[in-house]
C-alpha cells in the first residue's frame, strides 16, 4: 500500500463515519423515514476491502452502512436521495436506500432478505466466466447471513464451477440480538471454506493492512482463473442493528470495549506515526468530509419527491 | 409443413437461440451429460461446449438467484428446474429476485432469464406434478407462458428467451409426445401475450390452459355433433394476460368455463372470472363455471389422480350445464 492509497482510504472512512452521524441525526430528529442499518465500526474494513478491486469489477455490498457505497465512488447526494425516498438518487424510491445501485461502478444493487446475495454474486461471477472477462465479484455479507442455505449452495456451486468471486464476511458477532455463539456452530466463519475446498482465512477485520493483503490476495486468485475464496474479517458493529435499536441485548460493558478498539482512530494513529497524515490534514479531511456532507445535503433537500404514480412504472423491461 | 413433438420443439428453440445469441447459456440438474431427465437436452452440451450447457448440483436457489445474477451482467440465461413444483424450494429467487430486482434497484438492469418447468399430474404425486402458474401470476415482475402445441412450445420459448424479463416456461409433461406441424423458420416467433383461438364458435367460450387444450377441443367437437358450436381460446401467456381476446369472445357468447390444472381456489380461473366481473359482466347471461384441481394435493395412485384431475367429462359436463 503506497501513502496515496492509505490516505485516500483515510478520507473514505472518515466521510463513511460523519455521513453515518449526518444520517443518525436526520432519522432521530424525523426528517427523513427508512431503515438504516449503520456500519460504524466496520467501515475501514469495508473501505479497504473495495480498494482492491478495479473499475470494471462487481460488488454485492451487505446492508451495513454507507462506507461501501462511499468507497465505490457512488455521490454521497445520491445515498441520501435513497434515504429520504426522493428522485435525484439511485432507484428513484423503489427500493430506498436498502438498495442502492450503481451499474457503471459495478455495484449491482442488494438482496433485502440475507443471504439473497450469493446466488446473484454467483451469476454475477459466471457471466465473467462465459464471456471471459477480466473481473471478479466481491461479496460482503455478515456472520448471522452465512447461516442460510443460499450460502452452502452458492458456495459450493462457484466452488464447482471455479467462479472469480470472493465471499468476505464481515463478523461482527451479533445478528440483530443474538450472539455469533447463539447462532453458528464454527467460531470462525473462514472454517466452513474446508467444506468447498475453496482458501480463505481469518483475520482482524479493524486492521486496514490485513483487509487489503487478504482481500488482494484472494482477488489476485479469482482473477487468475483459480475460483472463489471464503474470507473472514473479524470487527464488531459499535451501533445497534437499526438507527433506533434500543440495543438491550449488549452489555454495556461489552459495547465499550470494543469502542475502545475503534478502528479509526486506531488507523489514524497509525498514519500520524508512519507520517502520511498530519494534524493539519486530519482536520482539513474532517472539514471537508463534513462540507462534502452539507452540500449533497441540500442537494437532496432540493430534489422532489417521485411522481406518486410513478409506483407503477418500472416493472418490466 | 413437418411435424415434430412439443419436446423436440424446445430442443429447437433451445439450439436455435443458442446458436444466434451467445449470450445464452444452459444449465441445471442432470441438463448436460444426461440430457435432462426429461431427455429434452441431450447433445446439447456437444453443440455448444461446457461453458455455455452444464450439470448443477442439487441447489435450485443457486441456479435460479444466479441466473438473476447472470442476467443483470450480460448473459441470457435458461434454468432447467426438473419439475415445476421445484419452483417452491426457490421462492426468493423467483419471486423477490428476479421479479423485483430491476424495480426495487429503480430500473438500473433487464433481467432477460428463462426458467424451464416441466409440471402437470403423471402419476408423480404432489411434489411432482403441480401445474403452479397461479402462485406466480400472483407475483409482480415475472412473465408467465404455458404453451400447448409444438408450434408454440417453440415460437414461445425463442421469445421468452429474447425477452428481456424473466419467464417461467411451464411445459406439461404430458405434452412432450403430442406432435404438430412447427415451421423451421429461426425466427419464428410466438410473441408473449397473444392468445390463440383455437376453434371458432358463438355458443359458449372455454378457455383452456397447456394439457386442458386438447381435452378442450375434443369437448368442441363433441358439442359440435350435438348442435352446440363453441369458442376454445389457448391464452399460452398468462403474463402479460391477453384480457382482449376473453372478453371479446364473451361478447359473442354470453358463456365462459375455464378449465386449468391449477387448483381451483384462487386459481387462473378465478382471476378470469374476477377479470369479467369487472370488465365484461354486462355480456355475460349465465354465471362462469372453472373445471380445476379440488384443493387437495395431487395423489399419486392412479385411480386417485384421475378422480382429482380435469378430464374431458368434467369439461363437457360444465359446458352442458351452461348450455342447457
Amino acid at each position: 500500500m503506497d501513502n496515496k492509497l492509505k490516505l485516500d482510504i483515510y478520507k473514505k472512512i472518515i466521510l463513511s463515519r460523519r455521513l453515518e452521524e449526518k444520517i443518525a441525526e436526520l432519522i432521530k430528529a424525523g426528517q427523513v423515514g427508512g431503515y438504516m442499518h449503520p456500519g460504524v465500526g466496520q467501515e475501514t474494513l469495508q473501505v479497504a476491502a473495495i480498494a482492491t478491486l478495479r473499475p470494471g469489477d462487481y460488488m454485492l455490498y451487505a446492508h451495513r452502512g454507507v462506507a461501501y457505497w462511499v468507497a465505490r465512488g457512488i455521490p454521497i447526494e445520491k445515498v441520501l436521495c435513497d434515504l429520504a425516498g426522493r428522485e435525484g438518487g439511485t432507484n428513484h424510491g423503489k427500493g430506498g436506500v436498502m438498495h442502492v445501485v450503481y451499474p457503471e461502478l459495478g455495484v449491482l444493487g442488494q438482496s433485502g432478505t440475507l443471504g439473497g446475495c450469493f446466488p446473484i454474486a454467483a451469476g454475477a461471477g459466471l457471466s465473467i466466466k462465459v464471456k471471459h472477462e477480466d473481473k471478479v465479484v466481491l461479496c460482503f455479507f455478515g456472520d448471522g447471513t452465512s447461516n442460510r442455505g443460499t450460502f452452502h449452495e452458492s458456495l459450493n456451486f462457484c466452488a464447482v464451477r471455479k467462479l472469480p468471486v470472493v465471499f468476505l464476511c464481515e463478523n461482527n458477532g451479533w445478528a440483530v440480538s443474538t450472539s455469533t455463539e447463539k447462532s453458528t456452530a464454527v467460531k470462525d466463519i473462514a472454517d466452513r471454506r474446508h467444506g468447498y475446498a475453496m482458501p480463505g482465512k481469518t483475520f482482524d477485520g479493524n486492521d486496514v493492512e490485513q483487509v487489503f493483503d487478504a482481500v488482494s490476495e484472494a482477488v489476485k486468485h479469482a482473477r487468475a482463473g483459480n475460483g472463489p475464496s471464503l474470507l473472514e474479517a473479524k470487527t464488531y458493529r459499535l451501533w445497534g442493528h437499526w438507527i433506533g435499536d434500543p440495543d438491550s441485548y449488549r452489555s454495556r460493558e461489552e459495547v465499550e470495549k470494543h469502542w475502545r478498539r475503534d478502528p479509526i482512530p486506531i488507523y489514524e494513529r497509525k498514519l500520524m506515526d508512519e507520517k502520511v497524515l498530519v494534524e493539519s490534514a486530519k482536520a482539513e479531511i474532517d472539514a471537508d468530509a463534513r462540507a462534502q456532507i452539507d452540500r449533497a445535503l441540500e442537494f437532496m433537500q432540493n430534489q422532489p419527491s417521485p411522481n406518486p404514480e410513478s409506483a407503477l412504472d418500472g416493472l418490466y423491461a | 409443413m413437418r411435424t415434430i413433438t412439443y419436446a423436440q420443439a424446445i430442443k429447437e428453440a433451445l439450439e436455435e437461440e443458442m446458436r444466434r445469441d451467445p449470450s445464452v447459456v444452459l444449465y441445471g440438474e442432470d441438463v448436460a451429460n444426461f440430457g435432462g431427465i426429461f431427455q429434452i437436452t441431450s447433445g446439447l452440451q456437444e453443440q455448444f461446449g461446457e461453458d455455455r450447457v452444464f450439470d448443477t448440483p442439487i441447489s435450485e436457489n443457486a441456479l435460479v438467484g444466479a441466473a438473476v445474477g447472470a442476467a443483470i451482467t450480460g448473459l441470457r440465461p435458461v434454468v432447467e428446474l426438473q419439475f415445476a413444483d421445484f419452483l417452491f424450494t426457490t421462492g426468493d429467487e423467483i419471486v423477490l429476485k428476479a421479479g423485483m430486482w430491476r424495480y426495487v434497484h429503480g430500473g438500473a438492469y433487464k433481467v432477460p432469464m428463462v426458467v424451464r418447468c416441466p409440471s402437470g399430474a403423471a402419476g408423480v404425486g404432489p411434489e411432482h406434478g403441480q401445474c403452479p402458474e397461479a402462485f406466480f401470476m400472483h407475483s409482480p415482475g415475472l412473465r408467465i407462458v404455458s404453451p400447448s402445441t409444438p408450434a408454440d412450445a417453440k415460437g414461445l420459448l425463442k421469445s421468452a428467451i429474447r425477452d428481456d424479463n424473466p419467464v417461467l416456461y411451464f411445459e406439461h409433461k404430458l405434452l412432450y409426445a403430442t406432435k404438430g406441424e412447427v415451421p423451421e423458420d429461426p425466427d419464428f416467433l410466438v410473441p408473449l401475450g397473444k392468445a390463440a383461438v383455437r376453434r371458432e364458435g358463438d355458443a359458449l367460450t372455454l378457455v383452456a390452459i397447456s394439457a386442458m387444450v386438447p381435452k378442450a377441443l375434443k369437448v368442441a367437437e363433441r358439442l359440435a355433433k350435438e348442435g352446440h358450436h363453441i369458442e376454445v381460446i389457448d391464452p399460452r401467456s398468462l403474463n402479460p394476460f391477453d384480457r382482449p381476446a376473453i372478453i371479446e369472445s364473451v361478447k359473442k357468447t354470453g358463456k365462459i368455463v375455464v378449465a386449468e390444472e391449477s387448483y381451483k381456489t384462487l386459481g387462473v380461473g378465478a382471476e378470469i372470472g374476477a377479470m369479467l366481473m369487472e370488465e365484461a359482466l354486462e355480456y355475460l347471461d349465465r354465471p362462469l363455471k372453472r373445471v380445476a384441481m379440488p384443493d387437495v394435493p395431487i395423489p399419486t395412485a392412479a385411480v386417485l389422480e384421475q378422480f382429482v384431475i380435469p378430464n374431458e367429462e368434467k369439461i363437457y359436463a360444465a359446458c352442458r350445464e351452461l348450455l342447457a
